[in-house]
């Protein structure tokens, strides 16, 4: 489930604040240097030199006007997941991003992605792995209106696969107050999907969902920002993964999540420290913590090096049955007498590790390259207070980003 | 089989974060804004790359969502 944040951004300039100056208002300002004010009225148009970290379709500098360039964006993605010894599931996806304005107060953006999936997946555990091929197709369109004091996006999007098509209309909202320092967001979407399995062991199911979400963005000082979003999930109809054996889950599913965001600019070495953690929990019983961090560090000529890192760490699902190998090749038998029951890894209590670099590279003022490596790994033995699930080998991804964008 | 949520706990944390972060606030004029305006101050990030990261723990971790709305569902959870 792709999601696109139409966000809270930063305002560099609130331009009534500038035009309104007088000169008593300058004069309180030399103290800090003329440099900077001219640093600050020159950002919206220096912005694009700095981007390839930021592509964003709301693009930053000014909620209450539209982008001044427009933004086309590709990125390729290699995702290869394995198990010790056996290789799982490869992607390669092309992506496309455009992004237009139309007037100071109307942009327009749309991406559209291709995933080519194939390999093998786990009936039960990571156990009795089973060839698999798709495609997916999926776009998303959206129109944003800048107003004085935020901006309103609404959009749509499509996905299709071989035996999932899904549907959905979305709407967001940010609102600041006059200093720009404080920006209430909220958003609101709906999903539609359907379900067909190439096995046929369900036909035209359904899931239907909405999702509602609220944050507030702060700016604490000059070097000093950060955000605190709540959101919530109900949806209903078909969770179940038709490809695995003993898979009958709850059709209903409901879960809210807590996320607090913080951004800290180092002057000293003239870098950025993103932080950022999630608490989740839904009604299937799942808890998880999510932490990352991301240091971004320009080092010249329109070089940026960006590592990263994220934990998380998850309860399982309290109708997950644990692996026992006794029985093996078979996979253990659910409770007799149990409604629900799952023997999918990602319904187990684990924890896990990401570790990622990304590089970017300015070609020139609007043109921008980059490259991200990320390695991860899930195991039971990660999971943070308590013990995770046993009797399953470790799973292990390794994905490789190539981005090329360029402002017009 | 369902546990009933209770969204009252996460709520006043986020109020509760609110609360104690406002005391740190000190207020910051437009022009004191050059570090805030860098674009990796910003939430938003690389949209493509944010849109395969997700996708990627969508389909491989149990818990899902908070970082906003829009884009599609799909088959691989």
């Amino acid at each position: 489930m792709d999601r696109v944040w139409e966000g809270v951004v930063v305002d560099a300039i609130d331009a009534r604040g500038v035009k309104g100056s007088d000169s008593q208002e300058s004069s309180a300002v030399n103290p800090l240097g003329l440099a900077l004010i001219k640093a600050a009225l020159g950002l919206p148009l220096a912005l694009p030199m700095a981007l390839p970290l930021s592509l964003g379709v709301s693009l930053p500098a000014c909620a209450d006007s539209a982008p001044d360039k427009g933004l086309v964006s590709f990125k390729y993605l290699d995702y290869l997941d394995s198990q010790p010894g056996l290789d799982r599931i490869r992607v390669r996806a092309p992506s496309v991003l455009v992004m237009k304005p139309l007037s100071s107060e109307w942009s327009v953006s749309s991406t559209y992605t291709t995933d080519a999936i194939s390999g093998a997946s786990p009936a039960f555990h990571t156990q009795a792995l089973k060839n698999m091929h798709d495609e997916r197709h999926a776009l998303d369109l959206s129109a944003t209106r800048y107003l004085s004091s935020g901006a309103r996006t609404f959009g749509g999007s499509y996905s299709k696969e071989v035996d999932y098509l899904s549907r959905g209309l979305f709407y967001s909202m940010t609102e600041s107050d006059e200093s720009k320092n404080s920006t209430w967001n909220a958003g609101v979407s709906v999903s539609s999907d359907q379900i067909n399995p190439t096995n046929r062991v369900v036909m035209n199911e359904t899931k239907q969902s909405y999702d509602l979400i609220a944050g507030l963005t702060q700016v604490f000082n000059m070097d000093n920002i950060a955000q605190v979003q709540v959101a919530h999930y109900s949806g209903k109809g078909d969770y179940s993964d038709p490809y695995k054996v003993f898979d009958n889950r709850p059709r209903e599913r409901i879960n809210n999540t807590f996320t607090v965001r913080w951004n800290h600019y180092l002057p000293g070495n003239e870098s950025t420290v993103k932080m950022g953690y999630r608490y989740y929990e839904d009604d299937w019983g799942i808890r998880a913590h999510t932490w990352d961090a991301e240091w971004v560090k320009p080092v010249g000529n329109g070089w940026t090096l960006a590592p990263s890192m994220r934990l998380y760490s998850q309860t399982a699902a309290n109708f997950f049955i644990n692996a026992d190998t006794s029985g093996s090749p078979f996979p253990p038998f659910p409770t007799p007498g149990s409604t629900y029951y799952s023997e999918d890894q990602r319904m187990s209590a684990y924890g896990a590790h990401t570790y990622g670099f990304k590089v970017s590279k300015s070609l020139g003022p609007d043109t921008f390259v980059d490259l991200k490596i990320e390695e991860y790994q899930q195991r039971g033995s990660w999971k943070l207070l308590g013990s995770g699930s046993t009797g399953m080998d470790p799973f292990l991804a390794r994905s490789i980003q190539a981005g090329f964008s360029h402002y017009f | 089989m369902n546990v009933p949520l209770k969204p009252v706990p996460m709520i006043a944390s986020a109020l509760l974060t609110l609360l104690l972060c406002s005391c740190a606030i000190t207020p910051v004029e437009p022009w004191q804004k050059g570090n805030l305006a860098k674009p990796e101050m910003t939430f938003e990030g690389d949209v493509l790359d944010k849109q395969f990261t997700e996708h990627t723990y969508f389909s491989k971790e149990g818990a899902f969502g908070g970082s906003g709305v829009g884009g599609g569902g799909c088959g691989c959870n």
